[in-house]
């Protein structure tokens, strides 16, 4: 019973784990915080979804729910490297509040503007992967968890590899330990941001794509509390810490879990004040999070 | 109320004064011509933009971001509706919901005692997330049985809103004058210290922790405010829209756009996002932007966004900016004040300062120690590196000591230890009484004043105001009863304001009072932090390179200032220079430091003759390989 | 005629409205040691800064072989063969020796090149070698030094900015640290060393004095020792004993 419930919750961290990884890949590259990731990835993938259904201008194609999954990584890497462009770039020398202050506007500005353009009805979401559930351990898990699962997975054993196998990688770490010194040993730091943000952007895209359709319908603002929840998971894990993301991530995704699954369903509240005490409780003992490193905190 | 008890104007407020008439008769007689039905959303309106000002208190002034103020909002409406709809006076209900939503504050921002910047910022979300999943949603929190009904004089049935706007009207025109009061008096100069310089804001008798609290408190007593008018308004609330993330994030953007510390640029930004979709007949649409109504909150949204990016100062920066604007042609351009400090005489001005001297301490002020501070194996360590080792030193009273040695040598790190700021073993004595061990805050109280090497002031505020949070220490009142006006605060600040315009003077800064300190030159910033740390009325002053930035006249004429400080005002002066010929022409002692030991003592000449200072200061080489002792002699350069 | 390496014409330069530079002129040639003196504050950071692009001068030119490169982002200094070992040894102290050695060829894709480079420091620097992966912010004052120094001669540098070498060193290692970049310059790297520290005229072929943001002397051979002597005077504010 527990098992099953624990697994269920690592299926769900694990979708959450792929915002976290993308927030922390932006806090490393750029020192600032995202908060916008949640609705960069709920955008793409509500574009992709209305291409499906109302086919895409002028082509007239109507993709399929995983090429519409596709379009939402395509589309969420393509806002992540505007944003970086025209909002971000500007504030490289500002306070990292300015920074996260901005991110919020962008993601208050695409929420509202995905209710403007699709107005507050859902759009349905089909699994791009199939409606099967699989039982592992005593958990039914549909095919998105599972695929959630692997993707994040994957994803963050690549990044791994990159940042730490890569010349590129190296470059990025450089930047993160300091801009100048990296700047003057050559290293272009502006492509280091925009690396950071259009991986981070497409990264949202991909969660929107696996996440959204364990729910069937996609409405504005839906992907906000679920990008509160990754963000959890990377503060608890540590910003700037691809590994320490995916921890907290599936930490978050398990105790959310485990508290929702038993208490009385009427008070779906007390995985939230869960989420609270285990942010508060790890920011206190430990500000830099589980495997953050001392300029976090 | 005297004018006295606000910060004192600059400039004749002409263009203000006729701004401020019109804003008056628009908001007096503008919902006149309303629909009583459209007033109610004016009202909300004001509670958001209470809000907002309570939530530009935290942001604007202490640097901390809450993303939790319409939860707080909630708060405040829920309380209020809680204690008046069991039939307490509506008075007592709003004075119930200010406290409990002040403590709820109080409660979010203690996180901010251990945590700082973005990660406070993440605690304050998670409160906001829970207070919408949960607080909200509980039948003891939102119980839909209690009515908050207002005295009949305000009932919305009977009168429409109106009413209630001026009510509301009132109360945002009190919680603009609060805000200006806190930031006349120590609570708000406190807030800026610990902004902008909180490691060290310390020395200037404030402490971080409380301090923030008090912040949080403030803002949320504010909210608690914005609150109890929805609540005055509403008489029970179901829809908890108003206080949900999203709400909150709306907060911030009227914060950002409306401009920090602009009561007014956030009561126009709350009006533009809550009033104005529901004044516009619904179905207006213009090309582009498609049906105004629900467009406004997208626009909104990119002007935070562009407001962030291109005008950090919002709106309210735009209305100063066009008010000076104006100003200029009214009276064509006016000769700004010279950036410099003006000469005086230096032995007639310090005369004119004596009254500096003339503080409340608790040390007797001349008891019969020859040596006013003394080091005894001085040890400071930072993780595995010794920056200070076993330095003992001794400053007599009405000396001038000069620290010197190579940069890193340790100078700012044996300041550092004296006043607190830094971890020592060892002992410092300060006339007789150990100072290692006791509080930073207590330095200034007994009497020792210090600049830093790179400003420890704050830029963003005025000279005057800094020279008022330096003397912190003497402002005994209460930082809250300075808000009211209580107590001995209107006195002490009374006081506080006459020593640093004496202080000023002395430095030949009067004309440079209300500039902002970082618009100045550095070398005149350096002269002001000197000012401020001698309008603390200290025995000892620690000066760290005080002449960097200054021309090589000013810096000569600094060196007469440190005679007549020491001659005039009875101080006694430790400097650290790097600018030999001023050490020697000023200086009766001398240390020099290397790599966190003292290498060498004695009279300025003589120091500076040992071999091992020289080469410490300058290179064992230029002994070494420089050939005869003639080639060193040749005449200096024109 | 050729144009010298380095090139700097009447430079102006601040920050914000602060001008700190005023009509700075300097050149360093092929192979040359040329030392940039001053005390604290006399401009002489803002000056590489400037050369180095990491601040926009306000007027004024910068050349490197007489091309114009005024205002040029730092990031394309390297490709041209000019590195800068910046003021506190501008370690990346979370990234490991090698890490920071590999750095220093980042914009070379000659692999063979980047190992003889790599074999040449740890020949210079043995110590790199035995430290490799250790994190940069564990090595002492002496060995960071040696790293600065290891990684920036790691591109092939033809020109080497050294903002302050002797900057928190004990007078025994400031000197090793001398003995160093004169070691360097033996490579054939042109060097512009920026100091306090009158002990870098004895590398120098040719010396510039910074003061208040103004060059007020310059020195070529054999009076640059006679400098040291100047130098000391304005320092101390009289003759030597």
């Amino acid at each position: 019973m527990l098992l099953s419930q624990v697994v269920t919750g690592l299926a769900v961290g694990a979708a959450y784990s792929l915002i976290a990884v993308a927030v922390v890949l932006i806090y490393s590259g750029t020192r600032t915080l995202s908060i916008a990731m949640g609705e960069i990835g709920a955008f793409g993938l509500f574009v992709g979804l209305r291409w499906r259904a109302d086919g895409i201008p002028v082509l007239g194609w109507k993709p399929s729910a995983l090429w519409a999954g596709v379009i939402a990584v395509v589309i969420g890497g393509l806002l992540g490297l505007l944003i970086e462009r025209v909002v971000m770039r500007p504030l490289v020398r500002r306070p990292p509040l300015d920074g996260l202050i901005a991110t919020l506007g962008v993601a208050l500005f695409l929420a509202l503007l995905e209710l403007k353009i699709y107005g507050e009805d859902p759009v349905p979401a089909p699994s791009p992967v199939g409606d099967r559930v699989i039982t592992i351990l005593g958990a039914p898990l549909p095919a998105t968890r599972v695929a959630a699962f692997v993707l994040a997975t994957l994803v963050a054993g690549a990044l791994f590899v990159f940042l730490t196998r890569t010349k590129f990688g190296l470059a990025t770490r450089a930047a993160t330990s300091d801009p100048t010194v990296a700047r003057l040993l050559g290293v272009k730091v502006n492509s280091v941001y925009r690396f950071a943000w259009g991986v981070g952007g497409a990264l949202s895209g991909l969660t929107a794509a696996v996440l959204v359709p364990a729910f069937g319908q996609l409405t504005p603002f839906a992907q906000t509390q679920f990008s509160l929840r990754a963000l959890a998971g990377a503060v608890i894990g540590g910003l700037d810490s691809i590994w320490g993301a995916i921890l907290g991530s599936l930490l978050v995704g398990v105790v959310e879990t485990v508290v929702q699954s038993n208490v009385s369903s009427s008070q779906n509240g007390y995985a939230s004040m869960a989420v609270l005490v285990l942010v508060l409780g790890t920011l206190l003992v430990r500000p830099r999070g589980i495997l953050g490193t001392a300029g976090v905190a | 109320m005297s004018p006295e008890l606000f910060a004192p104007r600059r400039r004749p407020p002409v263009v203000p004064a006729v701004f401020g008439l019109v804003l008056a008769v628009v908001v007096l007689l503008g919902p006149l011509l309303l629909q009583p039905g459209k007033v109610s959303t004016l009202v909300t309106a004001i509670a958001i933009a209470i809000t907002a000002l309570g939530l530009d208190l935290l942001v604007g002034k202490t640097g901390q971001l809450s993303l939790a103020h319409a939860a707080l909002l909630g708060v405040g409406t829920f309380s209020a509706i809680g204690l008046g709809g069991r039939g307490i006076p509506w008075p007592l209900a709003f004075v119930g919901a200010i406290a409990i939503t002040a403590a709820t504050s109080a409660l979010i921002g203690l996180p901010s005692l251990r945590i700082r910047g973005l990660q406070v910022a993440i605690t304050a979300l998670a409160f906001q997330v829970f207070a919408d999943s949960f607080l909200f949603q509980q039948n003891w929190v939102k119980d839909n049985t209690l009515t908050f009904t207002p005295p009949s004089f305000f009932d919305p049935a009977q009168h429409g809103f109106r009413r209630l706007y001026y009510f509301g009207i009132v109360l945002l025109v009190l919680t603009v004058l609060v805000l200006r009061r806190i930031d006349a008096t120590r609570a708000g100069r406190s807030f800026v210290a610990v902004r902008d310089v909180e490691a060290r804001a310390v020395a200037f008798g404030v402490t971080p922790g409380p301090t923030k609290l008090l912040a949080y408190a403030l803002s949320g007593a504010i909210a608690g405010l914005g609150g109890a008018l929805i609540a005055f308004k509403e008489g029970s609330v179901n829809d908890v829209g108003t206080f949900n993330l999203q709400a909150s994030l709306l907060l911030v953007a009227v914060v950002v756009v409306g401009g920090a510390g602009s009561p007014v640029g956030i009561c126009l930004a709350a009006f533009f996002v809550r009033a104005l979709p529901n004044l516009i007949p619904p179905g207006a649409s213009l090309p582009v932007i498609g049906e105004v109504a629900t467009s406004i909150p997208i626009l909104f949204a990119a002007f935070l966004v562009i407001n962030v990016v291109a005008n950090p100062e919002g709106t309210g920066g735009q209305l100063r900016s066009a008010r000076r604007r104006i100003e200029l042609l009214l009276s064509g351009p006016r000769a700004r004040p010279s950036p410099r400090p003006q000469a005086t005489d230096p032995v007639a001005s310090a005369v004119r300062a004596a009254d500096l001297r003339d503080v409340p301490r608790g040390l007797p002020s001349r008891l019969p120690v020859p040596a006013l501070l003394t080091g005894r194996d001085v040890t400071v360590q930072y993780g595995g590196v010794r920056a200070l080792s076993d330095v003992s030193l001794e400053v007599r009273r009405g000396e001038i000591v000069g620290l010197i040695g190579a940069n890193g040598a340790g100078k700012s790190t044996f300041f550092n230890a004296v006043s607190g700021l830094a971890p020592v073993q060892g002992s410092i004595r300060y006339r007789g009484q150990e100072l290692v061990g006791t509080d930073a805050a207590r330095r200034s109280r007994v009497g020792i004043a210090r600049t830093f090497q790179d400003m420890g002031l704050i830029r963003a505020d005025t000279v005057r105001q800094n020279l008022l949070l330096a003397q912190g220490w003497m402002a005994r009142y209460p930082q809250s009863a300075g808000i009211l006006a209580l107590g001995s605060s209107v006195r002490d600040e009374r006081e506080l304001r006459r020593r640093a315009d004496l202080a000023l003077e002395l430095f030949g800064l009067d004309h440079l009072a209300n500039e902002t300190l970082g618009g100045l030159p550095y070398g005149t910033m350096r002269i002001c932090e000197i000012a401020a740390a001698v309008s603390t009325g200290p025995d000892l002053l620690l000066l760290d390179e005080a002449t960097a930035g200054l021309t090589p006249e000013e810096a000569n004429a600094l060196g007469d200032r440190f005679l007549a400080l020491r001659s005039e005002l009875g101080l006694t002066l430790v400097v650290i220079e790097h600018h030999v010929p001023l050490i020697a022409r000023v200086c009766d002692y001398t240390y020099c430091l290397e790599s966190g030991q003292l290498i060498a003592e004695g009279t300025p000449d003589d120091v500076t003759a040992q071999p091992r200072v020289i080469e410490s200061f300058l290179g064992k080489g230029s002994l070494r390989e420089s050939g005869s002792a003639a080639s060193l002699r040749e005449p200096a350069p024109a | 005629m050729t144009s010298p390496l380095l090139e700097v014409e009447s430079l102006c330069s601040g920050y914000g409205a602060l001008q700190v530079l005023f009509d700075v002129s300097l050149t360093v040639g092929e192979g040359e040691i040329v030392a940039l003196m001053g005390s604290n504050g006399a401009g002489k950071t803002t000056t590489l800064r400037t050369v180095t692009g990491l601040i926009k001068p306000m007027s004024g030119h910068v050349r490197l072989d007489g091309a114009e490169v005024t205002g040029r982002p730092p990031e394309t200094l390297v490709p041209r063969g000019v590195v800068m070992v910046p003021e506190g040894r501008g370690m990346l102290r979370d990234l490991t020796v090698a890490e920071n050695l590999a750095l220093g060829a980042y914009v070379s894709r000659d692999k063979a090149a980047i190992a003889a480079s790599l074999d040449q420091a740890f020949t210079t620097f043995p110590i790199l070698a035995e430290r490799r992966s250790q994190k940069a912010g564990t090595l002492s004052g002496g060995q960071q030094q040696m790293l600065a120094l290891g990684r920036a001669i790691m591109s092939r540098p033809r020109l080497m900015l050294v903002d302050e070498a002797s900057l928190g060193l004990s007078p025994i290692m400031t000197e090793t640290a001398f003995n160093l970049i004169a070691e360097v310059n033996r490579t054939g790297v042109a060097v512009l060393i920026v100091e306090q520290n009158v002990l870098a005229l004895d590398l120098a072929d040719r010396a510039y004095v910074l003061e208040k943001g103004q060059i007020v002397a310059t020195a070529e051979g054999a009076d640059v020792r006679t400098m040291q002597g100047r130098l000391r005077e304005a320092y101390l504010g009289r003759a030597a004993p």
